[in-house]
């Protein structure tokens, strides 16, 4: 596929963009981050009501049978607009692994919900500070899941998981219904991402069919990974958008800030962090059928996240004193770059996964 | 890409592939810079007569009337062999395509033009001077009316392949007693005439390829006036906004990152594969991640130019982006060798030696625009942002405190 955008794909961006900013509040988002276990349904109405869940899960599934192109539009300006819920990426990852690794009855029950938004997805393969473990703690026998996945995101409301178990002699991906699972809710400094421990005891889950679970694991949460390197685009150019915006209005010293180069020069460097990302993102969602799906994935994630940690970052230095007030919101974006640089995967996993490919070695 | 331009890059490979033993890498090294411009010579000759000269430029100049998107592809080939074409990038990049347009006698032009295209003549820029570069509409060389044509007093600076050049053009203070900018006119200048005298300069690197250039009661002509009386700054600007469409390298023209990868491969740090060392990884990793931006930004520009498009402006951050990591990753690589990474080789290549891409780094982010210029473009020209204060706006020239 192009990284071009078409005529279509380029009217998904301007006009999930123009949505999300008729839609702002940022009163709202500032009373979610002091509310534990808590999510913007109003948000999630407005991604089902126009049909984002759906837009990368296949027709016959009531998808619209688009791909992370359009999906990864959408997350740009979702990532601008700091998301209400971590649901459009996680449930994608379900859908995603389902839909792949399925059978036919899993499919049924599920895709359909998924795309419509009825039912919420979560993806469990992390443990601890291991976002990929090799011997997964959490084990599956006898059709039955034990053991705790801690910090999924989404998991708090979410109705069905994925989860990277260990069978006795190795990896497996399970589907576990979720209503009957303990979870334990977890405070962070970015609620509303639905952060929850998942506390399997004999839970019924079943397998899904993957020869080598580990290696499917990896390919779910690089595209994943794709879809919130977009939403971290979309974050970094807003926040950067926000700076230069100010440097535009105030003024200190008889003229406007953004004429001092300390100022102007921190700006320009954002947009050429920014646009690198950008590029990065979509040529790794157009080409994400193809055989470098692990190494284009890791490059988008890892210019997507310095992105948007930069952004961030500069945006609240170049404010001065009022970057650093509640009622700015700019720490909105800087809680949101930690959630994204750790949802499916963090930096350090991912610079280890490019150099294994680049280097001719095993991920 | 569509078919027609993927079978004219397979063309130009295939073309590319038959002269490299004659031209390429292998062929040049242990020349002297003499004859490895006697090579650069025949290159160009030979890239004459097969076609891949003047690519985008009109057919009665000699050139082969295609597009630039023709004009990308053939040089993003040839980059990779290593051919000896550095001698005519200035030459055919800008000078001879200006003359080109604002030539005023058109036969000259077309001979001159033809003999540059076959690397029998070169051209080179006359723009910088001892007192600015940046501040191309700050330079102070004169031009004072003399009969019925004018007198050159003065000097230049940083002009590049001078000492090899024919015929150059240059810009020049008309009227000291208007404002900076339009006080200026463009001329082309014959490099052999009485008064002109090219002094090299040699680089950090060890190399000389710049200049200094003197200009002593140098005649010129009326008809060699390139601009009308005062209007040489717009010519000037046009020219560096010429070469809109140029081949671009994410490795910022230094070594490719694969050579990075091989030598961490090689070596070891206290005993452990480098490779297998995070600070290295990492190292590897963000300039996988930088250059692979780079590379799509430019496969996007490419894609949008044959769709008849203009490409953005991401374009920009090529060289500024590319060439810093180049400097601190050759770094990197150098002090990976240990000890035996202080060897060096006066005339290694810059695109396959650490060593030889470090020395030279500094100079490609200052030639043609130094990082701070390309940071205030992209602010005020991409970004909105305020333009710097400049105490000499409206100013006469002749009053701004030097």
């Amino acid at each position: 596929m192009s990284i071009l955008l078409d005529e279509g794909q380029q009217a998904i961006a301007t006009e999930s963009r123009r949505i999300i900013d008729a839609r702002e509040n940022k009163a709202k988002a500032l009373d979610l981050i002091e509310a534990s276990g808590e999510y913007d349904a109003a948000w999630w109405d407005m991604c089902r009501e126009q049909g984002w869940t759906a837009v990368a899960l296949p027709e016959e599934a009531g998808g619209l049978g688009l791909g992370l192109v359009e999906l990864g539009q959408v997350a740009v300006a979702v990532g601008a607009g700091i998301a209400g819920a971590p649901f459009l990426t996680s449930s994608f990852g379900v859908a995603d692994a389902l839909n792949r690794h399925g059978d036919q009855q899993q499919k049924a029950r599920w895709l359909g919900l998924l795309a419509s938004g009825d039912k919420i997805g979560a993806v469990a393969f992390a443990e601890g500070q291991n976002p990929l473990p090799t011997k997964p703690s959490v084990t599956f026998s006898d059709g039955k899941l034990s053991g705790t996945k801690p910090a999924v995101s989404a998991g708090l409301h979410a109705d069905i998981a994925v989860v990277l178990a260990f069978d006795g002699t190795k990896s497996v991906l399970v589907s576990v219904d979720l209503s009957g699972v303990e979870r334990q809710r977890i405070n962070s400094f970015d609620n509303s991402r639905g952060t929850a421990d998942l506390v399997f005891d004999d839970s019924p889950a079943e397998l899904l069919q993957a020869d080598d679970a580990r290696r499917a694991a990896l390919e779910i949460l690089a595209r994943q990974a794709i879809i919130t390197a977009h939403e971290q685009v979309g974050g970094a150019e807003k926040a950067m958008l926000i700076a230069r915006d100010y440097a535009n209005t105030r003024k200190a010293f008889g003229q406007l800030i953004g004429a001092f180069q300390a100022v102007k020069h921190r700006i320009a460097e954002l947009y050429g962090l920014v646009e690198i990302a950008r590029a990065n993102a979509l040529h790794a969602a157009a080409n994400a059928d193809g055989p470098d799906l692990i190494k284009n994935a890791a490059a988008a994630r890892i210019a997507a996240t310095d992105a948007y940690d930069t952004s961030a970052r500069d945006s609240m230095q170049l404010h001065g004193g009022i970057g650093v007030t509640w009622e700015t919101g700019l720490h909105l974006h800087q809680r949101r770059t930690r959630t994204l640089a750790l949802e499916q995967g963090n930096l350090l996993f991912w610079e280890d996964v490019l150099v294994n490919e680049l280097a001719g070695e095993k991920a | 890409m569509t078919d027609a331009y993927e079978a004219y890059r397979q063309k130009a490979r295939s073309w590319l592939q038959s002269i490299e033993s004659e031209f390429g890498r292998e062929a040049r090294r242990g020349l002297t810079e003499e004859q490895d411009l006697a090579l650069g010579r025949r290159y160009q000759s030979a890239k004459y007569a097969a076609g891949y000269a003047g690519i985008n430029w009109p057919e009665d100049f000699g050139g082969q009337g295609l597009s630039h998107i023709e004009k990308v592809i053939f040089e993003s080939e040839e980059m990779k062999f290593g051919v000896p074409s550095v001698y005519f990038g200035i030459s055919l990049g800008m000078p001879v395509p200006i003359l080109m347009r604002y030539g005023p006698d058109k036969e000259f032009a077309r001979e001159r033009v033809i003999k540059a295209l076959k690397g029998e003549e070169i051209w080179c820029q006359l723009f910088s001077e001892p007192s600015g570069g940046t501040d191309l509409a700050g330079l102070r060389l004169k031009a004072e009316q003399d009969g019925n044509g004018w007198r050159l007093n003065g000097q230049k600076v940083w002009t590049s392949w001078a000492h090899y050049s024919d015929y150059g053009v240059i810009v020049a203070r008309t009227d000291p007693t208007v404002e900076k900018h339009k006080g200026l006119t463009y001329f082309w200048v014959d490099m052999k005439a009485p008064g002109v005298t090219v002094r090299g300069i040699k680089l950090a690197g060890g190399d000389s390829h710049v200049n200094e250039v003197f200009f002593d009661n140098v005649r010129v002509e009326d008809n060699q006036r390139m601009s009308p009386v005062g209007g040489g700054f717009a010519v000037a600007i046009t020219t560096l906004m010429i070469e809109r469409y140029i081949a671009t390298d994410s490795g910022g023209f230094g070594p490719h990152l694969d050579l990075f990868v091989d030598l961490a491969k090689e070596v070891e740090i206290n005993g452990r594969p480098a490779i297998e060392d995070g600070r290295i990884r990492s190292a590897i990793a963000r300039n996988y991640a930088m250059r692979a931006g780079l590379d799509s930004i430019t496969a996007r520009a490419m894609l949008m130019m044959q769709a008849g498009m203009e490409p953005g402006p991401e374009g920009s951050l090529n060289k500024l982006v590319a060439v810093r990591s180049r400097q601190k990753l050759s770094e990197l690589a150098i002090d990976l060798q240990g000890n035996s990474g202080m060897a060096f080789e006066p005339h290694a290549f810059v695109k396959e030696d650490w060593s030889a891409s470090w020395l030279n780094a500094p100079t490609g982010r200052i030639a043609g625009g130094s990082d701070e210029t390309l940071l205030n473009t992209i602010a005020e020209r991409i970004l909105g942002l305020p333009q710097d204060h400049r105490p000499d706006k409206g100013v006469p020239f002749n009053q701004i405190p030097a």
